[in-house]
């Protein structure tokens, strides 16, 4: 043992076990380090390459010429690629609104311990736990005209809307697709919410009671603008999701009827792996990327000013 | 008119009884403080009032009327809560205001109320600040004047003070006590300070573990505790407390001999307030024994005596000095109050004057 008179100043000891010991865990990074950069970056990386260059997958093994730009100008006029970014918007805007509003009031209602409190949860959770490709699947089958249980159920409900055609309406059957998601992710965003909530103090909404405000205005007045941060994030978290939504197009829908539900996620797909132009699909994921980037740049900028208000 | 009647209530957390059953009245325009130790259900027991809390049994009455099931803001009553409550997105002129604007006050009459109460609690300057912006005792401030702002049949007030410096605390105590005698409005205050609960209240109620043990005139709780526990709670430095036994009307322990007008008896604790003590000057004095600490306190000394196992503490002149350890005798000033307590119940022994 070397002799240590001033334990707390061995930083500047050669040779010291804090630095060697600070050696070895960067080493021990590096594995997890690789493995990241070849999984995540280097596809990035390649696919930004790609999108700059033409690539049909039934001609060639990898990237061939360079087209400059021309994969994104041909995006800016191409119609397929147009319906879609329309397709998107529809799906989003009403699915993250849908989503957080019910999300919202559900843990609004949810919030106070009752006896059915672990048994709420649990049901809730449900939807979340299935995967979306099966929500597809099981909700084409609900919705079938001949013997799905929902598209019979409302038949026998409303006798005028039975038979009717759900999923071959491009209306309907984007309503159907919104349906899904939002069934699949409020779960989600309930728990959140609940988690917002939980963090108010109790006393702000005792004193606006003792104030003499209603229910209604407690929650509009009182207790929503505490929980704008909250919602906030969920409402990045939900937009991001929305954007990606892939699995129950594919299933559901299949981006039809016509391409009425082809969203960007679907499209791209398409583009890459069904007409194998490569370099086209690429450039419009990065397209995607940005919108992404671009959404959550200004909801990062709304939090902060959120954030400064709450604390500044 | 609004008197508070307590009827027989009792609050339970499931198992855990925080107020057992009991009846209370604060009469109309009383200013009554709730005094005890921490977790004692003061809290409590004004949530009850204020409808927050549900009450397990019992009525509670405002002004004649049963208000069980009234809610909150139907019971005309404003509130400073222990941990102030204000509205974090409001800026402090929202959060005064907005019991007003509640209540359907136009904006004029509000703009003025809210700077008429900014100044009172001295935070004119920061009216459009957050309450994150602001210190515990700026937002104490805020609590408090949120709760003035509108004239309702009953104040409740949950330590309003407790975060403010000595000197704050003095303007802001005069400023209710005045506020108090200028509106007349009913008020249940909660205070761990002696001195607030001295000064403002026209009644003290002291509890202990949700019993209120003694409920009297300031002066009363003070001269006559009724039991072992007021007696011990109230008064700073608290009250010297001997175990002991009456002999031929001398109360005995080791090293004090005090004479009292009681009737022989064993397990008799004696109380005698440290400031009705003095210092004397030989061995014939009460209670003998050495000089165990000195505190000096600005216009006195605390002195500190140890007899065997019993220590007594003495208000003496500011000027005493004496090493330790030196031998010490204390004795009751002339008319000093003499309070005897039965050990085993703790209440008080009567004809204790002496
Ligand atoms: N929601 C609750 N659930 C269970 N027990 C509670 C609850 N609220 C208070 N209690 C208990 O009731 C008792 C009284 O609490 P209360 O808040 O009234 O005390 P207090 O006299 O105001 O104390 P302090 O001076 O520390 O504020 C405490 O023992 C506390 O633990
Ligand atoms: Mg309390």
């Amino acid at each position: 043992m070397r002799p240590a008179p001033f334990p707390i100043g061995n930083k500047f000891c050669p040779g010291d076990p804090d630095v060697k010991e600070k050696t070895l865990s960067y080493a021990l990074l590096i594995p997890a380090f690789i493995i990241v950069l070849a999984t995540t970056l280097y596809p990035l990386g390649y696919s930004f390459v790609t999108s700059f260059r033409e690539w049909d997958l039934t001609k060639q093994r990898r990237p061939s010429g360079f087209v400059g730009v021309e994969n994104y100008v041909h995006a800016a006029s191409e119609s397929g690629f147009q319906n879609s970014l329309w397709v998107t918007t529809i799906f989003v805007v009403t699915s993250v609104i849908l989503t957080l509003v019910l999300a919202m009031s559900l843990a609004l209602l949810l919030r106070r311990k009752g006896r059915m409190h672990t048994f709420t949860r649990i049901i809730l959770i449900l939807p979340f736990a299935m995967s979306p490709a099966l929500i597809g699947v099981s909700y084409r089958f609900m919705f079938n005209p001949e013997f799905g249980v929902l598209a019979k159920g409302i038949g026998a409900v409303f006798p005028a809307l039975e038979g009717t055609p759900w999923l071959a309406s491009p209306d309907l059957a984007m309503a159907i697709l919104v349906i899904t998601d939002v069934w699949h992710w409020t779960p989600y965003m309930t728990f959140m919410c609940l988690g917002g909530l939980a963090s108010i103090p109790r006393e702000t909404e005792e004193a606006a009671r003792i104030d003499g405000a209603s229910n209604l205005r407690i929650i509009f007045g009182i207790v929503l603008p505490q929980m704008k941060g909250v919602l906030l994030v969920t409402a990045v978290l939900k937009t991001i999701f929305a954007l990606k939504m892939f699995d129950q197009v594919v299933t559901l829908t299949g981006g039809g009827p016509g391409t009425s539900t082809e969203t960007m996620a679907f499209f791209i797909f398409n583009v890459g792996f069904k007409w194998f132009d490569m370099g086209y699909a690429s450039a419009l994921a990065w397209i995607l990327t940005a919108i992404m980037m671009l959404i959550s740049a200004w909801y990062v900028r709304m939090l902060l000013s959120e954030r400064k208000m709450a604390k500044a | 008119m609004a008197e508070v009647r307590l009827v027989d209530i009792e609050k339970r957390y499931g198992n855990f009884l925080a107020v057992p059953q009991q009846s209370l009245t604060i009469e109309d325009g009383e200013f009554l403080v709730l005094l005890g130790p921490s977790g004692c259900g003061k809290t409590t027991t004004m949530r009850m009032i204020a409808g927050l809390e549900e009450i397990t049994s019992g009525d509670i009455q405002i002004a004649g009327e049963r208000i069980n099931d009234k809610p909150p803001k139907d019971r005309d009553i404003a509130m400073v809560f222990q941990n102030y409550g204000l509205y974090p997105h409001m800026t402090v002129r929202q959060n005064i205001e907005y019991p007003l604007k509640l209540r359907g006050v136009d904006k004029a009459a509000r703009t003025k109320r809210v700077q008429e109460m900014a100044d009172k609690v001295e935070l004119g300057a920061l009216l459009d600040r957050r309450p994150s912006e602001l210190s515990g005792g700026q937002r104490q401030r805020v609590a408090l004047a949120r709760a003035i702002v509108r004239t309702p049949k009953i104040f409740l007030m949950d330590e309003p003070l407790s975060n403010l410096d000595a000197k704050l605390r003095v303007t802001m105590r005069a400023e209710l006590k005045h506020l108090h005698h200028e509106l007349g409005v009913t008020t249940v205050y909660v205070t761990h300070d002696q001195m607030e609960a001295m000064t403002l209240a026209s009644r003290v109620a002291v509890m202990r573990e949700g019993r209120i043990v003694q409920l009297d005139t300031p002066k009363k709780i003070y001269a006559e505790p009724a039991n072992l526990f007021v007696a011990g709670f109230i008064g700073s430095p608290s009250m010297n407390l001997v175990d002991g036994a009456v002999r031929n009307g001398m109360f005995r322990a080791e090293g004090i001999e005090v004479p009292v007008s009681l009737a022989d008896r064993e397990g008799v604790v004696i109380g005698i307030r440290p400031e009705e003590l003095e210092i004397a000057g030989d061995a014939s004095a009460s209670i003998n024994g050495k000089l165990y600490a000195l505190e000096l306190t600005g216009d006195s000394t605390l002195v500190t005596l140890r007899s065997g196992q019993t220590m007594l503490c003495a208000r003496g002149p500011a000027d005493f000095e004496a090493p330790i350890d030196a031998p010490c005798h204390l004795t009751p000033k002339p008319g000093a109050r003499i309070h005897l307590f039965d050990r085993a119940s703790g209440q008080r022994l009567d004809g204790t004057r002496h």
